[in-house]
């Protein structure tokens, strides 16, 4: 069997739902497993509740740091209505994850604006030709009592669900997981896992 | 009227007969006569100064510009470095009234500074640029520049050098003088009134646009289409120029012949050059180049066409010769380009009549020139190069007197590759030996010229192509399927300080029985400029660092009549704000600004700047603002927290209805830095008493307030609930604590107190906290 060496994701939510970090530990975990990586975020604005965009190349070698359209092995979204903005890049039996929570502009909240539907989106994702895996929030678990990182628990869905399990491993990314939240490793990880198994439930 | 006038002056003149409204500028020679001039004269309803610099200057007229003036800034060549950052922003949004920057060029250095070539600038920022050759065409330019400036909706250069700004000629010069305002558009001799009728008066011509997409920079979309329309702009100006004839091309002689490109003031010199080299005008096809930027490509290309050997005169640097080359290998041309690229002719110094004798000698060696009168003797391919250069030597070179001392002498010259010019003894009453000999280029046809703008071609071409749509575009062009994407503009974060700044503007502005379209409030860079968002579409536009304050005098010289208020950061104030303040204290210019301090420089990630706690300043000291804005002299200085929604507005509505320069430091730090130094509570809402009127979200467009039809939907935090479609029942207002501060903002919207203050805070503190000077760093919501 021949071992997968590239995996391209694109990463997309909303400033403050902890996407670059997605990108920022398999980043981590990749280079620490010697897997060539690049990853190119999107900044300034983006942390101001604004759209966010991010580029992860793994194995891409001296290419550029942009995804072609229709080129990415997973795309990652973390909001419903900006999931649609990654369906340019979805690409014909990649990954599609899509952690439907919903945060309205302000636009749709005074009715003002249309916000699409779940169905809608994932009759989008679909028709795109890539595997539609969607993670309910209610599914992202508390530990102590207070709610675990969505983040973490979408990058759990995503590892167990692409090439990136074989080209970084799941361990590699537990590791940087623990590493980089020393002191809220557990709750973490507990998140990764629930993200790991969500997946057997939630694709869909 | 005949008059003797330098060219500055004609400058000055050519503004006026144009209907200028504002005219600034900062002195630098060999510029300084307009300005100078025109504050000799008495010139009611028209606005004239010395502004604290060239950047302050080209804002303030380019704010008169937008407001539908026309309007004149200028400038030496080292003063468009200074007023650049402006300058390229300005261009990308484009004008309303005309908008002509003078910069004049010094050649040779009479004046002092770097010899720039400020070609470059209009290259760089893609507007049109026109040259005049003499100081009767300064004065026809200006009006030209207006027309070209008004018809292709973008700000023009003029360029001067030294040998016509500063040289006294006898011209003709109208008596008329234009009213100021000859704006298209303008109603006649009406007042503009701003929004649906019944709307305040703005005053005569004056237009206020609000129209983010085109005069802010915050977003790619918008500055990906803005960059679109810029290249248009400039292919509309080529049309409007071209219409206009002011490049005059002069075909001579047979086809394969001599041609010259003369750029600017070196005409002046080709025909006395012409007589030198005993040639005859009617012998030599002249490009006349007076409008260089857009490149006159149709014009090139028909001399190239027609001619064996094309001279570029131009002082300084080869723009206007590279294109020429690039005209040539895109119609396949093999006609010879003689210039400085080859090495005739030099980058450094003033050019006058030996120049072009040079390149003129140049260009005849290989090429023959039909001749009429004694046969001129041309270089031919045999002659020995010793024999040349021999004669080079020996040729006389007489100086021309230049007025000042920087004329470029033989030895600036020296390290350029040496010509070969023929003396010019040679260069008459020999025998056209060549002529026989030498390949005689076949007639090419001559293309004529097409109608307004180029054909679209390359240029954007690429930007419709899905392959290869830059990744900004893609977001949003790129999706498939019909489903769209809700909008999303961006907002202040929850517990963000600008909010209470924007609400109380807004208030402010109702306050004094205006209504927001009636009040132009400037904009500036950083989060501060999110107040043109919704809910608060507050703030008209954005240029560059500082430029809001000088925008907003640009609006009261246009003859605005509502009251301007320009906004602005704290450390962009520390950047570049402060020119434009002094320039509105010292000019008395009626305005409010307000200078929104949070202590950081906070969109780009919390960097330290002047402002910030000397906690944070590692060893540097903090410079304080409420020390600094009152030594800046306003006739007004008020410090007020913009949490303190009735205290703000109160001190702003005073400020409206004020004479003079008011400013507002609106004091309070950033939300998020404030929560990392402590703890904040959110503010308490009942679920009873929400009548669901929604005007918490209206007014505030916080991101911690939601409303959703879910079960559970207090649970908020980083786990967003699922929307309406995946639940059912009655709509709520939820409050999301792990974002909320307790700034209570939206409890002053909220009609039946379902919104108040957070726990352990009384709800009178909410309303009235007392204005503080130094950062509140413990609870958001408590003083």
């Amino acid at each position: 069997m021949t071992r997968a060496t590239r995996c391209d994701v694109v990463l997309i939510g909303v400033g403050g739902q902890g996407v670059l970090t997605i990108g920022e530990i398999l980043l981590d975990a990749a280079a620490a497993g010697g897997v060539e990586a690049m990853f190119s975020p999107t900044k300034g604005m983006a942390q101001r509740g604004g759209f966010v965009k991010a580029e992860l190349r793994l194995g891409a070698g001296d290419a550029g740091p942009r995804i072609r359209v229709g080129g990415a092995d997973a795309v990652v979204a973390m909001e419903r209505s900006e999931a649609l903005k990654g369906l340019a890049f979805a690409k014909p039996g990649g990954a599609f994850v899509l952690y439907d929570s919903v945060w309205e502009p302000t636009g749709v909240m005074l009715g003002v604006d249309e916000y699409p539907t779940r169905e809608r989106v994932l009759e989008a994702i679909a028709a795109t030709g890539a595997r539609p895996i969607l993670l309910d929030p209610a599914l992202c678990p508390t530990v102590g009592g207070k709610p675990a990182s969505p983040n973490v628990f979408t990058l759990g869905a995503l590892v167990a669900a692409t090439v990136l399990s074989e080209l970084i491993g799941a361990d590699a990314v537990e590791k940087t997981i623990a590493a980089r939240w020393p002191r809220a490793a557990d709750a973490n990880l507990v998140a990764f896992r629930s993200g790991e198994k969500a997946l057997d439930g939630g694709r869909a | 009227m005949r008059r003797i006038v330098t060219g500055n002056q004609a400058v000055a003149l050519g503004a006026l007969r144009s209907g200028v409204r504002v005219v600034t500028g900062y002195p630098g020679t060999p510029s300084t006569g307009v300005v100078e001039h025109l504050l000799t004269m008495e010139l009611p309803g028209r606005h004239v100064e010395w502004s604290t610099n060239e950047k302050v200057a080209f804002e303030i007229a380019a704010g008169a510009a937008w407001a539908g003036q026309r309007a004149l800034t200028t400038m030496k060549m080292s003063g468009v470095n200074v007023a650049y950052d402006a300058l390229i922003s300005i261009a990308y949004s484009g004008t309303n009234g005309g908008l002509v920057i003078l910069v004049v060029d010094d050649p040779g250095v009479s004046a002092g500074m770097a010899e720039q070539d400020s070609r470059g600038f209009a290259l760089l920022s893609d507007l049109p640029m026109l040259e005049p050759s003499s100081v009767a065409e300064a004065y026809e330019f200006v009006v030209a520049a207006f027309e070209v400036s008004e018809r292709a909706r973008t700000p023009v250069f003029l360029r001067l050098t030294t040998a016509v700004a500063l040289t006294s000629a006898c011209i003709e010069v109208s008596d008329e003088v234009a009213p100021p305002t000859l704006a298209p558009g303008e109603p006649p001799g009406g007042e503009t009134r701003a929004g649906e009728s019944g709307g305040a008066a703005l005053g005569r011509g004056v237009i206020l646009e609000r129209d983010i997409a085109r005069y802010t920079k915050a977003g790619s979309k918008i500055c990906l289409d803005q960059h679109r329309d810029l290249i248009e702009r400039l292919n509309v100006a080529g049309g409007v120029i071209r219409a206009m004839g002011l490049n005059d091309l002069r075909l001579a002689g047979k086809p394969g012949g001599v041609g010259a490109v003369a750029v600017g003031s070196t005409y002046a010199y080709l025909t006395e050059a012409l007589a030198v080299t005993g040639l005859k005008p009617e012998q030599v096809s002249i490009l006349k180049a007076v409008a260089t930027t857009p490149f006159p490509r149709e014009e090139a290309e028909t001399l190239l066409r027609h001619c064996g050997t094309v001279l570029v005169l131009e002082e300084l640097e080869p723009f206007f010769e590279r294109e020429l080359w690039i005209a040539a290998r895109r119609i396949q041309s093999d006609a010879r380009i003689v210039g400085k690229l080859d090495g005739t002719l030099s980058r450094l110094g003033e050019y006058g009549v030996d120049e072009v004798v040079e390149g003129l000698s140049v260009a005849l060696q290989d090429t023959p020139v039909r001749r009429e009168g004694p046969k001129a003797v041309l270089a031919s391919a045999n002659r020995e190069p010793k024999e040349r250069g021999a004669v080079c030597e020996a040729a006389p070179r007489p100086i021309t007197v230049c007025a000042g001392a920087g004329r470029g002498g033989e030895h600036d010259l020296k390290g350029e590759p040496s010509s070969t010019v023929l003396p010019l003894a040679d260069l008459t009453g020999r025998e056209d030996a060549s002529r026989g000999a030498s390949p005689t280029p076949a007639p090419r046809p001559i293309t004529v010229c097409a109608g307004v703008g180029r054909p679209p071609e390359d240029d954007l071409k690429g930007e419709r192509t899905a392959s290869v749509l830059p990744s900004a575009l893609r977001d949003t062009q790129g999706r498939r399927g019909d489903v769209e994407p809700a909008p999303r503009p961006i907002t202040v974060c929850a517990g963000c300080p600008h909010r209470g700044t924007y609400m109380a503007i807004e208030a402010a502005i109702k306050k004094a029985g205006l209504s927001k379209d009636a009040v132009m409030v400037t904009g500036d860079i950083g989060c501060t400029i999110l107040g043109m968002n919704p809910p608060f579409e507050l703030i008209w536009n954005e240029v560059s660092m500082g430029s809001s304050v000088s925008l907003a005098q640009g609006y009261v010289h246009a003859g605005i009549k509502t009251p301007v208020i320009a906004t602005i950061g704290d450390s962009t104030f520390f950047h570049a704000g402060m020119p434009g303040l002094l320039n509105a204290v010292q000019r008395r210019v009626p305005l409010t600004l307000v200078v929104m301090d949070n202590g950081w420089t906070a969109m780009t990630g919390m960097q330290v700047n002047p402002g910030t706690d000397d906690a944070f300043q590692a060893g540097g000291r903090r410079i304080d603002l409420a020390r600094i804005l009152p030594a800046l002299g306003a006739d007004r200085f008020d410090i007020v927290d913009p949490y303190d929604l009735p205290a703000m507005t109160t001190v702003l509505a005073d400020g409206l209805r004020e004479p003079g320069v008011k400013v507002v430091l609106a004091r309070r730090e950033c939300a998020i830095q404030a929560r990392r130094h402590g703890a904040a509570a959110a503010v308490a809402f009942d679920a009873a008493k929400c009548v669901l009127c929604k005007r918490c979200i209206k007014v505030t467009g916080c991101p911690a307030l939601g409303c959703s039809a879910s079960d559970g939907a207090e649970q908020l935090g980083q786990n967003r609930v699922p929307g309406p479609s995946g639940s059912a029942g009655r709509e709520r207002i939820t409050v999301d604590a792990a974002l909320c501060n307790g700034c209570g903002l939206c409890a002053t919207a909220c009609p039946t107190h379902a919104l108040g203050c957070p726990p352990n805070v009384s709800c009178e503190q909410l309303g009235s906290k007392p204005a503080r000077v130094g950062f509140n760093k413990g609870r958001g919501g408590q003083p």
